[in-house]
Order: structure tokens, then C-alpha cells, then sequence
């Protein structure tokens, strides 16, 4: 069994990737797939800590339930966030988010 | 654990989810008119709203009741758990829904995307009703998702004006970013306790306590973005100012609220098991969060030009009074916390609908714009400014009443917090002065409102907005009913309605809160010794 220790540290490395990701990037499919390596994250740590649940192996079956609910509920803010930058391209022509910035003072 | 729920104790989510599924069959089945959509959507938010009432024991509707009483006192049900404060929290969510849903019956009727509106509308405040039956986390966070990825689509339901489109893009990835962010924490929670029940959670601290704190401190951020916490507060007054004034409304109002009873759901108990000497990082988080979302809040406001963004800038400062009350956490706070919430659906719910009706009058977005509006719309301009006063806690108003128990009971607490009521108290004299200064614009100049003179955005909206409303200078004098009735029609009657009984419901409740107070004291204090 892989070291609890070590999960930690790699869920922390990848959740600090994605988080780099969120705020240096521009592009709008980028920042998308920075936020989705953040959500894999906590998937990754949900399956990875079932494993540890305490008592017969049946009661970490919760980590791992809640896990396809993520996936599934990753492909769906996925579904959205597309479905908003494809209105956002047509009405402006571009994904760049540094160029979509009317809203200020 | 008690036996299974009766499906019919789900009674209002089930009406609700009524109201969102039916919007899209009458879509289907070729209904255009707003009229259709918006009624259906209010009546069945009402049905849930009176269905709430009755299952709170309200008297007078007591045979309307679908939850045996007994599950108010009964804990967790697997993942779900009915409270009193849980239940109050429902009707105040479904409280924002229907203001929102009744005065949006004056918008145009040509707009696109109106069965979306309505739908989406439902599907959001469903969202916020499962937060209120949570006791677990994960189904916690899931019915968060529910209410998110609602409104992240309704900010920007129109799909034409580029603005709101950006509003929808910068609260999607805020949005999503704040999800991802709370699962992880969540998960870190599950890896240190090895469930996600709330029950559990909340009964003590595990082996592990310092992977559980850095949970509790990865999910205390992710939940700050959705209340506006500072530093998360960027997003907010884009999306506000982006938004059309009715989904400002409903943000301000209903799924920002959420995320303060979500707030309640994680960290009363926890901040009571922390109580230690290992607890002194989260008491510094929460405390701290609170001032500075208060104060910056409060500051950034003082210098908005426009009327939208600087209501978005004074609710992330009232987001500052509610998260005090969950910092100190004793059950006097958690009352005037959630007084707080309920005033602040009314006060800023109503003061975003003014804004929708200060756009079809055809005043431009500035303050400044609004000069003269007490005596051209007299009316609107004395709600208008009814709702103002509460926002800024002046007694009589519903709005003093949660702020006055929040710092009475910091100051009862003792010790440091008697410093957060400090700091709390001068926000509050700090913050009338900008709504003073409205007021100052709406009663003290008598001019007409001239053609607003910025350049950009705010010159263009007011350009397509202000064809109509500048043509001659306001009557003085006592209104007939001649004017009135022209107010009415010039301001939408059914916005015009809401905006009105925002404001009578305000003052009513600022005059006599007694039952309201009694009601909801009772409620925190059975939910602060359950902890979730």
C-alpha cells in the first residue's frame, strides 16, 4: 500500500499545479483543464483514502462512490463552462480572458 | 437514527423541483409568454414557502404540515437532517426566490431565453433548499454544485449582452475554482475522519487533527468564494455589475446566503472542538475573515460611482457581520446572524429590483443619475431609501435587529471578541455615510436628472436607457394618484410591488421582531448544541 504520507504530498504538488494553472494562464480552455486537474485532485485523495477506512474493506466503498459522483460532476461543470465560452466566442471572437474585461470602474 | 423519512417530508424541494421541471415542459409544449412562466414559478414557490412554514409549526397552518415533528429533534437521517434553523433557512431562501420570480414578471416580454430564466431560477433555489438538509459533506458540497452551475448559466441567460456573458464567465471559473477548492478540502476531511458525515464530524476531533485543520482551512476557502469572503471577493462585484439586476438580486439574496448556511453546516462544531490551544489558527482565520470582508467591504464601497457596484461592495461588507456571527459562534450570534440573512434578502434583494426599475424609468446607472428621484417617483424613491437605511443598521429597521445581536453577543463572549464588536460597530457608522450620500442625491437636488457625461460603457447605457426620462423637469409637491399610477406603470407593476413590500416588510419587522426573534433564538440554539 502506497504510504499515506505520500498521497498527501502528491495531491498537494498537483493541487498546487492546477492552482498555478488558475492564475497564470489566460486562455479560457486553459484555465478550464487547470481547474479540472484541481477537482482530480480531491477525486485522486477520495480513492486513495478509502483504501485506509478503518474496519472490513467494504466501509471505504464511501471514497470510492464519491468519486464517480465527481467525475461525473466534473464532466458536467465542464458541459457549462464550454456551453459559456462558445456565446462568449460569438459575441466577442475570442477565448482570452484578459481581453474580456469591460467590467471595470 | 431514526426510521426512513416519509417521501412527503421533502414536500417543499419536491414543489419546487415542480416549478423548474414544469417551466421547461411549458417550453416544450410551446408556451412563449412571461406571464405563463412567471406564475408558475411564483405560485409554486409559494406553495413551498407556506409548505415550510407549516412543517416550522407556524400556527394557523398546522394541518398543512408533511414532516412528523419528531424529525426536528431526531439528528441525522443518513445524509440529510431537518432542523428548525435548517427550515427557517428554507423559507428565507424561498423567500429571495419568489421576490425575484414575481418581479421579474415586469420584465420585457420579448426577451430571449425567458423559460431558461424561470427554470434555471427554480433549479438554483432548489439547490439552496438541500444545503438547508444537509449533514453530510459531500451531499453538502453536491447541492452547492446544484445552485452554482445553475446561476453561473443565469448570469448570463441572455446571451446577447457581452457583459453578462462576462459576468458568466468570471463567475463560472471563481465558481468552479471554489468547487474544486472545497472538494479538496473535503477530502482532506474524509482522509483524517474516514466518513464525511457531518454527525461525525462534529462529535469530535480525529487522530489526525492537524490534516483535519488544514481541511477545515482548504474548505473554509473554497466556501469563501461563495460568500464573498474577502480576500474572495473579486468576482462578486463584476458578476453583480454584469448581471441583469434581477439575477443580481437573486445572487445577493439567495445562493450567496447559501454559502453562509453552509458556513453554519461546517464550522459551529468545529469551532467549538478547536476551542483549545490548537484550535488558535481557525478562531484567527474565521475572526479575521470577518473583519477584513467587513472592512474592505465597507471601504471599497465608499467610492463607487455606480449604483450597482456599490450595493455589490456593501454585501460582501454585510457577508463581514454574518461570518462574525459564525466566529464567535455562541447561539445569540447565530440568531442575529440569521436575522441578518433574512433582513439582507428584503433589504438587498428590493434594492437590486430598484435598479432594474431605475433602468426601465431610463436613469442612467450612476449615483449621480438619481438626483430628483424623490420627486418624480416618490414612491420608489421611499422604499428605495426605507431599504438604504436598513442596509445601514438604523434602528427601526429589520436590519438593526441582526446586527444588534451579532455584536451583543461578541461583546457577552468576552475577551477578544469584544474587539470584533469594536471593529463591527464603526463598519456600521462608517457604511451609512455612503448610503447617506444617496439619499443625500435622491431628496437634497431638485434638478433634473441630466444626461449622465462618462465616457465608455456607463455613457452608452445610459445613451439606450435615458431616451425616455430626462424630457421634463419632475412636479413637486404631495403625489395625486394620477402619479402615482404613472410610477407604477413607468417602474413595472409587479417589480414595483415587490420593491414596496420590500420595504413595508422591512420596516414592519424593524418595528415589531418579537415572534421573529423568539423563532429564530430558539431555533440557533438548538441548532449550535447539534453542531451541524
Amino acid at each position: 500500500m502506497i504510504p499515506f504520507d505520500d498521497i498527501l504530498a502528491g495531491s498537494g504538488i498537483l493541487f498546487a499545479v492546477g492552482t498555478f494553472g488558475v492564475l497564470t494562464r489566460r486562455n479560457f480552455i486553459l484555465l478550464l483543464i487547470s481547474v479540472e486537474i484541481i477537482m482530480n485532485t480531491a477525486i485522486l485523495n477520495f480513492i486513495a483514502f478509502s483504501a485506509y477506512a478503518p474496519g472490513p474493506s467494504i466501509l471505504g466503498v464511501t471514497g470510492q462512490a464519491v468519486a464517480v459522483v465527481l467525475v461525473g460532476l466534473a464532466a458536467t461543470e465542464v458541459a457549462v463552462g464550454l456551453a459559456i465560452v462558445l456565446a462568449l466566442n460569438r459575441v466577442r471572437g475570442s477565448v482570452d480572458v484578459a481581453k474580456a474585461m469591460d467590467l471595470k470602474l | 437514527m431514526t426510521a426512513p423519512v416519509p417521501p412527503l417530508a421533502y414536500l417543499p424541494e419536491i414543489l419546487t423541483l415542480v416549478a423548474a421541471l414544469g417551466v421547461f415542459l411549458l417550453d416544450t409544449l410551446g408556451v412563449r409568454r412571461r406571464a405563463a412562466f412567471g406564475a408558475w414559478t411564483t405560485v409554486f414557490l409559494a406553495a413551498a414557502f407556506v409548505s415550510v412554514l407549516a412543517d416550522l409549526g407556524v400556527p394557523g397552518l398546522g394541518g398543512l404540515a408533511t414532516l412528523p415533528s419528531s424529525y426536528l429533534t431526531a439528528g441525522a437521517v443518513g445524509p440529510v437532517v431537518f432542523t428548525a434553523l435548517g427550515l427557517v433557512f428554507q423559507a428565507i431562501f424561498l423567500s429571495a426566490g419568489i421576490l425575484v420570480a414575481f418581479a421579474s414578471l415586469s420584465d420585457p416580454d420579448d426577451e430571449v431565453g425567458i423559460p431558461m430564466f424561470y427554470g434555471l431560477l427554480g433549479l438554483a433555489t432548489l439547490g439552496t433548499l438541500l444545503v438547508a438538509l444537509s449533514a453530510d459533506l459531500v451531499f453538502l458540497l453536491l447541492s452547492v454544485e446544484v445552485t452554482g452551475i445553475s446561476t453561473y448559466v443565469l448570469v448570463g441567460y441572455t446571451r446577447r449582452d457581452p457583459r453578462a456573458l462576462e459576468a458568466s464567465m468570471k463567475f463560472y471559473i471563481i465558481g468552479a475554482l471554489s468547487t474544486a477548492t472545497s472538494f479538496f478540502g473535503a477530502s482532506l476531511l474524509y482522509g483524517a475522519y474516514h466518513t464525511t458525515s457531518l454527525a461525525t464530524i462534529a462529535q469530535g476531533l480525529p487522530p489526525d487533527a492537524s490534516l483535519a485543520l488544514v481541511g477545515f482551512g482548504i474548505l473554509a476557502v473554497g466556501l469563501g468564494f461563495k460568500v464573498t469572503a474577502v480576500p474572495f471577493h473579486m468576482w462578486a462585484v463584476d458578476v453583480y455589475d454584469g448581471a441583469p439586476s434581477t439575477v443580481s438580486a437573486f445572487l445577493a439574496a439567495g445562493s450567496k446566503k447559501m454559502g453562509i448556511f453552509a458556513y453554519f453546516v461546517v464550522f459551529v462544531a468545529v469551532t467549538r472542538l478547536f476551542a483549545g490551544p490548537q484550535g488558535w489558527p481557525l478562531y484567527i482565520a474565521l475572526g479575521g475573515l470577518a473583519v477584513t470582508t467587513m472592512t474592505v467591504g465597507n471601504i471599497l464601497a465608499l467610492q463607487q460611482k455606480t449604483l450597482k457596484r456599490m450595493l455589490a461592495y456593501s454585501s460582501i461588507s454585510q457577508a463581514g457581520y454574518m461570518l462574525l456571527g459564525i466566529a464567535v459562534d455562541t447561539p445569540s450570534t447565530l440568531s442575529g446572524a440569521t436575522l441578518l440573512v433574512a433582513a439582507h434578502v428584503l433589504m438587498k434583494g428590493g434594492a437590486f429590483l430598484v435598479v432594474a426599475a431605475l433602468a426601465q424609468i431610463g436613469l442612467g446607472a450612476r449615483i449621480d443619475d438619481l438626483r430628483g428621484l424623490g420627486y418624480s417617483h416618490p414612491i420608489l424613491a421611499g422604499s428605495f431609501s426605507v431599504l438604504l437605511l436598513s442596509l445601514a443598521g438604523i434602528p427601526g429597521t429589520f436590519g438593526f435587529m441582526g446586527k444588534f445581536y451579532i455584536f451583543a453577543g461578541a461583546i457577552e463572549a468576552g475577551g477578544l471578541f469584544i474587539l470584533l464588536a469594536v471593529v463591527g460597530l464603526l463598519n456600521s457608522a462608517l457604511s451609512v455615510f455612503y448610503y447617506a450620500r444617496i439619499l443625500k442625491i435622491v431628496y437634497m437636488s431638485d434638478e433634473a436628472p441630466a444626461p449622465s457625461q462618462e465616457s465608455g460603457a456607463a455613457l452608452h447605457r445610459s445613451l439606450t436607457h435615458s431616451s425616455q426620462g430626462v424630457a421634463s423637469p419632475p412636479p413637486r409637491g404631495i403625489p395625486g394618484l394620477g402619479r402615482i399610477a404613472a410610477e407604477i406603470r413607468a417602474a413595472g407593476a409587479a417589480r414595483w410591488i415587490a420593491i414596496v413590500a420590500a420595504a413595508v416588510l422591512t420596516v414592519a419587522l424593524g418595528i415589531y421582531p418579537t415572534p421573529l426573534v423568539h423563532a429564530f433564538n430558539a431555533a440557533a440554539t438548538q441548532f449550535w448544541s447539534l453542531g451541524y
